[in-house]
């Protein structure tokens, strides 16, 4: 872990530099605004722009607060992981193409530190913009909406902050292994088509990680069934654990795949 | 002299192509060696096992003793085309790397602007290295593998992608590190391995067809034929019929070959003062390394 901090710093500087620190954040708090405001306007919006004749009348469900939160974590969930697979799925696997990593890889560095230092720019990079994003959104759904359980809010972030962080293990393992491009294809089935496989089919069982979304929702309603939750972060984490120690060992032996 | 380095039958398999095949050689604390050989010869497999980007398939690699903890640090790696964060100043990157081989916190910025002083880039240390031309990469590149002082430097094509003012700049570099570093580099350019080599090691298919110092492989290949040059081509011809020995003629100019110093330049002189042929030129050939290396290289084939 020794080199740790001065991988962090490269990885830092790219990101800032490639404006990554700014269009991610950005993408995350736009998504999290226009739910609550969409939907709150949709009535002006259709009377503004559509066709419509005067006399006709819409009969718009009421929303709750914690409906429209959990709407945004429907975006999220697309939008963003798309971001997280496709934005990522080159961290370790370009360095390797283009041979950049090849003057890392030829010097003394520890291979956790490494992957550690990916971690952590990916994880100050998407958990913080998602939480951002979702602050945003909650300022919008109090004004428009009303106000929603505090405690209850901070238990969602937490357990949604878990599921991210293991869409990014996932980023990172895949990158560890393949080329950039599979790498990309692989995320993609794992944190888009699985988690809609598990939601149609899912009923059959309770302990996931693609369920910790569907958990934090129920956390934002307070009608959370405790122990497969519970059982779920902890594998979770334990597979978050895998994925990383993993991508360390897989990231030391593709060294040689490294241009040269 | 202390061995630094020692490689022993050394094999990398890639299915069942041999990139390189059984190689045994040492190498000499402070010396240069060149590792020459046409493309695919596996030079640049070589250098990466040593630098420990591969993995050998068998043999083994000793390194002195002398050389304690991660050896990795004791080596700098100058790959042949150099790839550099685009977004990292060259003075960053320096610096990066330098932190990277365990350098010491307060010598890494003197050490990192130094290096660069060193190779020439003074003026570009705060430019962005997605600018620099494929010369100042080069550069930048052999800062890279020298910032942290290693005591064995890997450099694969270090100068043939520079112009010819670019490589004597580098050279004469490298003659300076030579001082106190080992160094074992690559090339095809002969006139370069030629400039600065204590020891000269052939690469074909994979195997090591040769090997010794410069003198050494002059001595055993250099003085193979006389050179015998005629005012034209019809007169080199007729010599050709006449000869008494096997010679080969390339337009005025007839080359034989001497086996164990047969035949005695003498003897050759005698047949053509006899034959009132017209000639300008005759000596004994002291082939350049271009033509040694052809010779060790179709010699094995």
């Amino acid at each position: 872990m020794i080199n740790f901090s001065i991988l962090f710093q490269k990885e830092w500087r790219e990101n800032v530099r490639n404006f990554k620190i700014l269009w991610i954040p950005l993408v995350f708090i736009l998504f999290g605004i226009s739910e609550p405001l969409t939907y709150y306007y949709l009535p002006q919006i259709l009377n503004a722009v559509g066709n419509m004749p005067s006399d006709m009348a819409f009969q718009l469900p009421e929303y709750t607060p914690e409906q429209i939160i959990m709407s945004t974590i429907g975006q999220y969930q697309l939008i963003g992981m798309l971001i997280v697979a496709f934005g990522f799925a080159g961290i370790i696997a370009r360095e390797r193409k283009n041979g950049t990593a090849t003057m890392l890889y030829v010097r003394p560095i520890s291979y956790n530190g490494y992957v550690f230092s990916k971690l952590a720019i990916m994880g100050i990079l998407i958990v913080g913009s998602a939480c951002v994003g979702l602050l945003a959104n909650l300022y919008y759904t109090y004004v428009l909406y009303g106000a929603v359980d505090s405690i209850a809010f901070i238990g969602f972030l937490g357990t949604y902050s878990i599921w991210l962080l293991f869409a990014i293990s996932v980023v990172i393992c895949c990158s560890a292994a393949f080329s950039t491009g599979i790498a990309s294809v692989v995320s993609i089935f794992f944190l888009v088509i699985v988690p809609v496989v598990d939601g149609l089919l899912g009923t059959y069982w309770t302990i996931s990680p693609w369920k910790l979304p569907m958990y934090a929702g129920q956390i934002l309603n307070s009608n959370l069934d405790k122990t497969p939750f519970i059982w779920s972060l902890i594998i979770t984490l334990a597979v978050v654990l895998l994925l990383v120690v993993g991508a360390a060992y897989i990231a030391k032996r593709n060294v040689a795949k490294a241009k040269i | 002299m202390k061995t630094l380095l020692h490689v022993q039958e050394l094999t990398k398999e890639y299915g069942k192509e041999k990139a390189v095949n059984e190689i045994t050689f040492s190498l000499n604390k402070n010396t240069a060696t060149a590792l020459i050989g046409p493309n695919g010869a596996g030079k640049t497999t070589t250098l990466s096992i040593l630098a420990g980007l591969l993995k050998q398939t068998s043999g083994s690699v000793v390194i002195d003793g002398d050389m304690k903890g991660d050896i990795r640090s004791e080596i700098g790696f100058l790959p042949q085309y150099p790839q550099f964060y685009s977004w990292l100043t060259a003075l960053e990157f320096i610096e990066m790397a330098a932190q990277l081989s365990g350098i010491d916190g307060k010598m890494i910025r003197s050490q990192a602007v130094r290096t660069l002083d060193f190779v020439g880039l003074e003026d570009a240390k705060n430019k962005r290295t997605g600018t620099f031309s494929g010369g100042m990469k080069q550069r930048l590149g052999l800062a890279q593998a020298i910032v942290h002082k290693p005591g064995l430097l890997l450099l694969d094509e270090p100068v043939s992608a520079l112009d010819p003012m670019g490589r004597r700049e580098v050279l004469n570099l490298l003659k300076e590190l030579q001082e106190h570093t080992t160094i074992l580099y690559s090339t095809h350019i002969l006139n370069d391995a030629e400039e600065m080599t204590d020891q000269l090691l052939f690469l074909k298919k994979g195997q090591l067809v040769e090997q010794g110092s410069l003198k050494e492989v002059r001595d055993k290949y250099a003085n193979l034929q006389y050179k015998i040059i005629f005012v034209n081509t019809e007169e080199a011809a007729k010599f050709v019929e006449i000869s008494p020995w096997p010679a080969k003629q390339e337009n005025e100019v007839v080359f034989i070959h001497l086996e164990e110093n047969k035949p005695m330049m003498n003897e050759v002189l005698q047949i053509l003062a006899n034959s009132n042929l017209q000639l300008s030129k005759v000596e004994r050939a002291s082939a350049s390394l271009e033509e040694i290396f052809l010779q060790v290289v179709n010699k094995h084939d």
